[in-house]
Protein backbone atom coordinates (compact mmCIF):
# COMPACT_ATOMS: atom_id res chain seq x y z
CA UNK A 1 0.00 0.00 0.00
CA UNK A 2 2.01 3.13 -1.09
CA UNK A 3 0.17 5.05 1.94
CA UNK A 4 2.29 3.45 4.40
CA UNK A 5 5.19 4.27 2.55
CA UNK A 6 7.31 6.32 4.80
CA UNK A 7 9.16 8.92 2.50
CA UNK A 8 6.22 11.71 2.37
CA UNK A 9 4.91 11.35 5.67
CA UNK A 10 7.03 13.87 7.13
CA UNK A 11 6.34 16.48 4.33
CA UNK A 12 2.54 15.52 3.90
CA UNK A 13 2.12 15.96 7.87
CA UNK A 14 3.93 18.99 7.92
CA UNK A 15 2.05 20.37 4.78
CA UNK A 16 -1.22 19.57 5.87
CA UNK A 17 -0.97 21.45 9.10
CA UNK A 18 0.68 24.52 7.55
CA UNK A 19 -2.40 25.13 5.08
CA UNK A 20 -4.98 24.23 7.78
CA UNK A 21 -3.53 26.80 10.24
CA UNK A 22 -2.10 29.24 7.46
CA UNK A 23 -4.58 29.14 4.81
CA UNK A 24 -8.02 27.96 6.22
CA UNK A 25 -8.47 29.18 9.26
CA UNK A 26 -7.98 32.68 8.80
CA UNK A 27 -9.89 32.40 5.38
CA UNK A 28 -12.72 31.37 7.32
CA UNK A 29 -12.37 33.45 10.75
CA UNK A 30 -14.50 36.12 9.18
CA UNK A 31 -17.36 33.72 8.81
CA UNK A 32 -17.40 31.66 12.16
CA UNK A 33 -19.91 33.12 14.17
CA UNK A 34 -19.21 34.25 18.23
CA UNK A 35 -21.93 34.56 21.13
CA UNK A 36 -22.62 37.88 22.19
CA UNK A 37 -20.43 38.83 24.97
CA UNK A 38 -22.13 37.81 28.45
CA UNK A 39 -21.45 41.28 29.88
CA UNK A 40 -23.50 43.17 27.50
CA UNK A 41 -27.39 43.73 27.26
CA UNK A 42 -28.90 41.65 24.48
CA UNK A 43 -31.64 44.60 24.20
CA UNK A 44 -30.47 47.43 24.57
CA UNK A 45 -32.91 50.12 26.33
CA UNK A 46 -34.10 52.65 24.66
CA UNK A 47 -33.25 56.28 24.52
CA UNK A 48 -35.55 59.63 25.22
CA UNK A 49 -35.35 61.98 22.53
CA UNK A 50 -33.24 64.85 22.64
CA UNK A 51 -33.10 68.21 21.37
CA UNK A 52 -31.17 68.32 18.36
CA UNK A 53 -28.45 71.51 18.88
CA UNK A 54 -29.85 73.46 15.78
CA UNK A 55 -33.64 73.74 17.39
CA UNK B 1 -1.91 -5.89 -13.00
CA UNK B 2 -3.50 -6.47 -9.64
CA UNK B 3 -1.34 -4.10 -7.48
CA UNK B 4 -1.69 -1.43 -9.72
CA UNK B 5 -4.99 -0.64 -8.80
CA UNK B 6 -2.90 0.93 -5.73
CA UNK B 7 -0.87 3.21 -7.61
CA UNK B 8 -3.66 5.90 -7.83
CA UNK B 9 -2.92 6.41 -3.84
CA UNK B 10 0.85 6.78 -4.60
CA UNK B 11 1.93 10.74 -3.16
CA UNK B 12 1.99 12.14 -6.34
CA UNK B 13 5.45 14.22 -7.77
CA UNK B 14 6.58 15.84 -10.77
CA UNK B 15 10.22 16.71 -11.24
CA UNK B 16 10.34 16.17 -7.45
CA UNK B 17 7.55 19.09 -6.57
CA UNK B 18 5.33 17.23 -4.06
CA UNK B 19 1.66 17.57 -6.24
CA UNK B 20 -0.01 17.19 -2.73
CA UNK B 21 0.74 20.04 -1.71
CA UNK B 22 -1.45 21.75 -4.92
CA UNK B 23 -4.42 19.05 -3.96
CA UNK B 24 -4.05 20.72 -0.25
CA UNK B 25 -4.14 24.10 -0.97
CA UNK B 26 -7.32 24.21 -4.09
CA UNK B 27 -9.69 23.78 -1.41
CA UNK B 28 -8.19 27.24 -0.41
CA UNK B 29 -9.43 28.88 -3.61
CA UNK B 30 -12.50 27.80 -3.06
CA UNK B 31 -13.09 29.72 0.01
CA UNK B 32 -14.46 33.02 -1.08
CA UNK B 33 -12.96 35.99 1.00
CA UNK B 34 -15.39 38.60 2.71
CA UNK B 35 -15.37 41.64 1.06
CA UNK B 36 -15.76 44.74 2.61
CA UNK B 37 -19.57 44.81 1.06
CA UNK B 38 -22.44 44.97 3.15
CA UNK B 39 -24.13 42.83 0.96
CA UNK B 40 -21.85 40.24 -0.18
CA UNK B 41 -22.67 37.85 -3.34
CA UNK B 42 -24.57 35.51 -3.27
CA UNK B 43 -20.98 32.52 -3.00
CA UNK B 44 -20.13 34.36 0.41
CA UNK B 45 -23.42 33.99 1.57
CA UNK B 46 -24.41 30.52 0.77
CA UNK B 47 -20.95 29.91 2.52
CA UNK B 48 -21.30 31.54 5.12
CA UNK B 49 -25.05 29.82 5.81
CA UNK B 50 -23.15 26.54 5.89
CA UNK B 51 -20.35 27.63 8.17
CA UNK B 52 -23.02 28.93 11.04
CA UNK B 53 -24.84 25.67 10.41
CA UNK B 54 -21.83 23.56 11.09
CA UNK B 55 -20.75 25.52 14.26
CA UNK B 56 -23.96 26.02 15.74
CA UNK B 57 -23.91 21.97 15.20
CA UNK B 58 -20.90 21.31 16.94
CA UNK B 59 -21.15 24.25 18.88
CA UNK B 60 -24.29 23.10 20.85
CA UNK B 61 -23.76 20.22 23.30
CA UNK B 62 -20.15 22.22 24.52
CA UNK B 63 -20.10 24.24 27.62
CA UNK B 64 -18.47 27.90 27.44
CA UNK B 65 -14.72 26.69 27.55
CA UNK B 66 -15.62 24.73 24.37
CA UNK B 67 -16.34 27.23 22.20
CA UNK B 68 -13.41 28.39 22.01
CA UNK B 69 -12.44 25.73 19.79
CA UNK B 70 -15.24 26.80 16.90
CA UNK B 71 -12.76 28.28 14.63
CA UNK B 72 -10.85 25.18 14.79
CA UNK B 73 -13.26 22.67 14.43
CA UNK B 74 -15.56 24.35 11.92
CA UNK B 75 -12.60 25.25 9.69
CA UNK B 76 -11.55 21.75 9.88
CA UNK B 77 -14.55 20.31 8.77
CA UNK B 78 -14.62 22.19 5.97
CA UNK B 79 -11.04 21.55 4.47
CA UNK B 80 -11.82 17.81 5.15
CA UNK B 81 -15.31 17.93 3.74
CA UNK B 82 -13.93 19.97 0.25
CA UNK B 83 -10.72 17.39 0.12
CA UNK B 84 -13.01 14.13 -0.19
CA UNK B 85 -15.42 15.57 -2.60
CA UNK B 86 -12.96 16.98 -4.69
CA UNK B 87 -11.18 13.84 -4.73
CA UNK B 88 -14.48 12.48 -6.43
CA UNK B 89 -13.43 14.75 -9.36
CA UNK B 90 -11.49 12.14 -11.98
CA UNK B 91 -7.90 12.19 -12.42
CA UNK B 92 -8.10 14.14 -9.06
CA UNK B 93 -5.76 12.98 -5.98
CA UNK B 94 -7.82 13.05 -2.19
CA UNK B 95 -5.16 14.19 0.04
CA UNK B 96 -6.89 12.47 2.90
CA UNK B 97 -6.30 8.77 1.62
CA UNK B 98 -2.96 9.19 2.78
CA UNK B 99 -2.70 8.12 6.31
CA UNK B 100 -0.33 10.75 7.27
CA UNK B 101 -2.23 13.47 6.68
CA UNK B 102 -5.05 11.60 8.56
CA UNK B 103 -3.47 11.31 11.31
CA UNK B 104 -1.17 14.34 11.06
CA UNK B 105 -4.49 15.62 11.91
CA UNK B 106 -6.15 13.44 14.47
CA UNK B 107 -3.13 12.71 16.97
CA UNK B 108 -2.54 16.25 17.94
CA UNK B 109 -5.72 17.32 18.25
CA UNK B 110 -6.83 14.63 20.13
CA UNK B 111 -4.03 14.99 22.28
CA UNK B 112 -5.17 18.70 22.98
CA UNK B 113 -8.56 17.38 24.10
CA UNK B 114 -6.78 14.83 26.92
CA UNK B 115 -3.48 17.05 27.92
CA UNK B 116 -6.52 19.62 28.57
CA UNK B 117 -8.93 17.52 30.31
CA UNK B 118 -6.10 16.03 32.38
CA UNK B 119 -5.25 20.06 32.64
CA UNK B 120 -8.44 21.52 33.51
CA UNK B 121 -10.29 18.66 35.47
CA UNK B 122 -8.11 15.95 35.87
CA UNK B 123 -10.66 13.75 38.49
CA UNK B 124 -13.47 14.02 35.92
CA UNK B 125 -11.28 13.10 33.26
CA UNK B 126 -9.95 9.77 34.75
CA UNK B 127 -13.71 9.19 36.37
CA UNK B 128 -14.38 8.88 32.90
CA UNK B 129 -11.90 5.34 32.24
CA UNK B 130 -14.64 3.72 34.85
CA UNK B 131 -18.45 3.82 33.86
CA UNK B 132 -21.12 4.21 36.45
CA UNK B 133 -22.76 1.13 37.97
CA UNK B 134 -19.55 -1.28 37.30
CA UNK B 135 -19.47 -3.79 39.57
CA UNK B 136 -16.46 -4.38 42.01
CA UNK B 137 -14.88 -7.31 40.31
CA UNK B 138 -14.63 -5.71 36.73
CA UNK B 139 -13.10 -2.84 38.21
CA UNK B 140 -9.75 -2.99 37.17
CA UNK B 141 -10.82 -5.05 34.00
CA UNK B 142 -13.10 -2.70 33.00
CA UNK B 143 -10.25 0.55 33.59
CA UNK B 144 -7.43 -1.72 31.11
CA UNK B 145 -10.01 -1.89 28.28
CA UNK B 146 -11.25 1.84 28.89
CA UNK B 147 -7.48 2.97 28.73
CA UNK B 148 -6.99 0.88 25.65
CA UNK B 149 -10.28 2.37 24.32
CA UNK B 150 -9.05 6.11 24.91
CA UNK B 151 -5.17 5.34 23.90
CA UNK B 152 -6.51 3.82 20.06
CA UNK B 153 -9.26 6.72 19.40
CA UNK B 154 -6.64 9.14 17.29
CA UNK B 155 -5.61 5.34 15.66
CA UNK B 156 -8.92 5.15 14.70
CA UNK B 157 -9.46 8.18 13.94
CA UNK B 158 -7.14 8.73 10.93
CA UNK B 159 -7.39 5.19 9.93
CA UNK B 160 -11.40 5.29 9.47
CA UNK B 161 -11.01 8.49 7.46
CA UNK B 162 -8.25 7.10 5.36
CA UNK B 163 -9.46 3.66 4.88
CA UNK B 164 -13.23 4.57 4.26
CA UNK B 165 -11.98 7.07 1.03
CA UNK B 166 -9.37 4.40 -0.11
CA UNK B 167 -12.17 1.85 -0.23
CA UNK B 168 -14.54 4.06 -1.85
CA UNK B 169 -12.05 5.19 -4.49
CA UNK B 170 -10.45 1.63 -5.38
CA UNK B 171 -13.96 0.40 -5.42
CA UNK B 172 -15.07 3.05 -7.99
CA UNK B 173 -11.74 2.12 -9.83
CA UNK B 174 -12.50 -1.44 -10.09
CA UNK B 175 -16.01 -1.08 -11.36
CA UNK B 176 -14.66 1.51 -14.15
CA UNK B 177 -11.97 -1.17 -15.24
CA UNK B 178 -14.67 -3.72 -15.18
CA UNK B 179 -17.07 -1.57 -17.48
CA UNK B 180 -14.45 -0.40 -19.88
CA UNK B 181 -13.03 -4.22 -20.19
CA UNK B 182 -16.54 -5.60 -20.68
CA UNK B 183 -17.74 -2.67 -23.07
CA UNK B 184 -16.80 -4.89 -26.37
CA UNK B 185 -17.58 -8.22 -25.06
CA UNK B 186 -20.87 -8.38 -23.11
CA UNK B 187 -22.32 -4.73 -23.69
CA UNK B 188 -25.43 -5.48 -21.71
CA UNK B 189 -23.39 -6.65 -18.81
CA UNK B 190 -21.44 -3.37 -19.49
CA UNK B 191 -24.74 -1.20 -19.03
CA UNK B 192 -25.26 -2.76 -15.70
CA UNK B 193 -21.87 -2.50 -14.21
CA UNK B 194 -22.06 1.18 -15.01
CA UNK B 195 -25.45 1.60 -13.35
CA UNK B 196 -23.37 0.03 -10.32
CA UNK B 197 -20.64 2.68 -11.12
CA UNK B 198 -23.39 5.65 -10.53
CA UNK B 199 -24.94 4.43 -7.61
CA UNK B 200 -21.40 3.78 -5.81
CA UNK B 201 -20.46 7.38 -6.57
CA UNK B 202 -23.45 8.18 -5.48
CA UNK B 203 -22.66 6.59 -2.37
CA UNK B 204 -19.17 7.74 -2.29
CA UNK B 205 -20.67 12.01 -2.68
CA UNK B 206 -22.27 10.90 0.78
CA UNK B 207 -19.32 8.71 2.54
CA UNK B 208 -16.74 11.35 1.91
CA UNK B 209 -19.65 13.97 2.90
CA UNK B 210 -20.10 12.01 6.14
CA UNK B 211 -16.97 11.06 7.04
CA UNK B 212 -15.53 14.38 7.26
CA UNK B 213 -18.25 15.14 9.68
CA UNK B 214 -17.62 12.17 11.44
CA UNK B 215 -14.32 13.11 12.18
CA UNK B 216 -14.85 16.21 13.53
CA UNK B 217 -18.17 14.95 15.53
CA UNK B 218 -15.76 12.53 17.52
CA UNK B 219 -13.02 14.97 18.27
CA UNK B 220 -15.95 17.57 19.43
CA UNK B 221 -17.14 14.49 21.80
CA UNK B 222 -13.73 13.51 23.01
CA UNK B 223 -13.56 17.90 23.42
CA UNK B 224 -17.00 17.32 25.26
CA UNK B 225 -16.07 14.56 27.73
CA UNK B 226 -12.19 16.53 28.81
CA UNK B 227 -14.01 20.43 29.08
Amino acid sequence: MPQLNPTPWFLTMLLSWLIFALLIQPKLLPFIPTNTPSNKLTQTTPTLSWNWPWT
Amino acid sequence: MNLSFFDQFMSPQLLGIPLIMLAMMFPTLLLPFPTTRWITNRLSTLQLWFIHLTTKQLMLPLNKGGHKWALILTSLMMLLLMINLLGLLPYTFTPTTQLSMNMALAFPLWLATLLTGLRNQPTTSLGHLLPEGTPTPLIPALILIETTSLLIRPLALGVRLTANLTAGHLLIQLISTATITLLPILPTVSILTSLILLLLTILEIAVAMIQAYVFVLLLSLYLQENI
